[in-house]
């Protein structure tokens, strides 16, 4: 039984909009998270920004790019970026996706290298993990600590899985000591386009039995967001509130992974930086009443 | 090649590879043998991502680009350039270098001439942004008294580029971030067949361009390449070094004077 506690850490993804109001307002927010790769810059304003948040809050970064998944291996030139910020910005968390960008495609000269620039789904398959496990030792050997590593929204499967999505994210935990960033929108708007796709089920008890499949001690981070139901596809556009269902999944998940840093994110028409505030102390709300309810069952 | 590999290349051959080309419906047809469910649509939805990436990656370093061609066109240039130079590292800030050769190139922006070199200026301040801080040492200037000309050089902005063009590049740019030269004047200079260079650095954080002399440009690209001062001199012609010493002092262009060969050193 996870372990009941009043110190959940609720924090916001810090985008360019809010910069400038966030450290002027001061917020009371739990962390501040942003996008490693946008201050990848040797010096320049959004790395001061950055040094003046980080001087306020603890940083979580989050990358978008370090394509853990890829066949042909990692970026030097990224991971010499990466570990530069890390040193400056001694951030509280570092973190990226279970997926792939870099690689070469069939160009008319041969093979061009190329990164895709988007969190591209792996197969769930034994020679996947293998090379993300690689992949995601040889990150953490550079920085020297544990990194945690993201489900994603994935709008193709592959036919060469043979494991589920739980069992290949707790075996690359296992076997690398890192730790688990669970996306509760991704769980879901995945459920939801199994059903779009045909697969019977309430996308919620679905997204739950998931949640119960992952080893709760791995569990680093949770990630909340809204998504767009397109009709023929959901997507995971981070451009609107949090939606009921997930919010339902979420208190699933805290009673699962107990006490556990849940990061509110906005990435597309980010709105008022209140809006973002309100839906954190919702978080933070939902986490007190499931937490509180869950020390209840433990006495 | 393993089965992992075949799988990921499949997959960016599907994202890709040029619509036109006959190939494409080929490399669809190999995701589709790799992957299953919403495979089409999925598809489609990793397009339009990158599309819409590609666009703001590219107004976020081109905005004047972005004004001269109009949104539409501006969207259809980047999903072009996307697929002719994709990105190669996983930070999009470092993608679209190529844009100024690319629109050189570009026949139906023919009868835009200046828009390479438009490009070339906003790509300079882009890279200007984003580079190493340095902080002016208005003491080491003591040493332009003290050591001969021949054993010492000026310390740049960070990010100092120059741009040399046949059309008023400075201007155009300017006039579009600024306001200042006005459109009006930009485009008595374009008709009149003025060139410019350019000059872009950074002060403070803030990346500038200006209009510089022939005399000037020469001038701060031999200081780039690390000739001494007197060298740099010789290199400029008929600079006039007083006045434009104060001046690239006061804008923050020069940060301060260094021995030749000395790494210029923050500091601590």
């Amino acid at each position: 039984m996870p372990e009941a506690t009043d110190r959940m850490s609720v924090g916001i993804g810090w985008r360019h909009p809010h910069y400038s109001e966030l450290l002027q307002t001061r917020p009371a927010v739990g962390f501040l998270e942003v996008h490693s790769e946008n201050f990848f810059a040797e010096g320049g304003a959004a790395l001061e920004v950055l040094r003046q948040g980080r001087a306020h809050y603890p940083i979580s970064l989050h990358g978008v790019g370090l394509s853990l998944g890829s066949a042909g291996g990692l970026d030097d030139w990224h991971l010499d970026q990466l570990q530069r910020l890390v040193d400056q910005i001694e951030p509280v968390r570092v973190s990226d996706h279970a997926c792939f960008a870099r690689g070469t495609f069939s160009a008319a000269g041969g093979q061009q290298p190329v990164h895709a620039s988007d969190l591209l789904p792996v197969p769930f398959s034994t020679l996947a993990l293998d090379v993300m496990c690689a992949n995601v030792q040889r990150v953490q050997d550079r920085l020297k600590r544990p990194i945690s590593v993201e489900n994603l929204s994935a709008y193709i499967a592959w036919n060469s899985s043979n494991m589920t999505e739980p069992e290949f994210l707790a075996s690359l935990a296992q076997r690398t000591g890192c730790g688990l960033l669970v996306d509760v929108n991704n769980i879901y708007v995945n459920a939801l386009n199994d059903r779009l796709a045909g697969v019977n089920g309430d996308p919620v008890p679905r997204c739950m039995d998931w949640l119960d499949a992952m080893p709760p001690a791995a569990v680093t981070e949770l990630h909340l967001a809204g998504h767009a139901d397109c009709g023929d596809i959901v997507i995971d556009d981070h451009g609107s509130r949090v939606s009921d269902p997930v919010w339902s999944v979420y208190r699933h998940a805290l009673t699962r992974f107990g006490a556990v840093a849940t990061l509110i994110e906005w990435d597309t028409d980010v709105p008022a930086l209140d809006v973002l505030l309100d839906e954190a102390a919702k978080a933070a709300r939902v986490g007190q009443l499931a937490l509180g309810q869950l020390a209840q069952v433990a006495v | 090649m393993n089965a992992l590999a075949m799988e990921q290349r499949a997959l960016l051959d599907a994202l890709f590879i040029q619509t036109t080309d006959a190939a494409s419906g080929n490399a669809t047809n190999n995701i589709a043998a790799h992957a299953y469910y919403t495979g089409a649509r999925g598809l489609k939805a990793y397009q339009n991502n990158a599309f819409s990436l590609a666009g703001s990656a590219l107004q976020a370093a081109y905005p004047v680009m972005a004004q001269l061609l109009g949104e539409e066109a501006f969207a259809l240039l980047a999903r072009d350039l996307w697929r002719a130079h994709p990105p190669v590292r996983g930070d999009l800030a470092q993608w679209g270098a190529e844009l100024g050769d690319w629109v050189q190139g570009h026949a139906q922006l023919a009868g835009e001439p200046f828009l390479g070199d438009v490009a070339r200026v906003e790509w300079a301040l882009h890279r200007a942004a984003s580079a190493a801080d340095l902080e002016p040492q208005p003491a080491t200037f003591a040493l332009l008294s003290t050591m001969e000309p021949d054993g010492l050089t000026l310390q740049l902005s960070s990010g100092t580029r120059v741009v040399s063009s046949a059309y008023p590049v400075a201007s155009i740019v300017a006039a579009h971030l600024h306001g200042n030269p006005t459109l009006e004047v930009v485009g008595a200079r374009l008709r009149a067949g003025e060139g410019e260079s350019a000059v872009v650095w950074r002060q403070g954080f803030k990346p500038q361009v200006a209009p510089c002399s022939a005399a000037e440009a020469d001038f701060v690209r031999a200081l780039q390449s690390g000739a001494s001062l007197l060298s740099a001199l010789a290199q400029a012609g008929n600079l006039d070094f007083n006045p434009w010493l104060t001046s690239a002092v006061q804008n923050g262009l020069v940060l301060g004077a260094r021995p030749l060969g000395n790494p210029w050193s923050e500091p601590s």
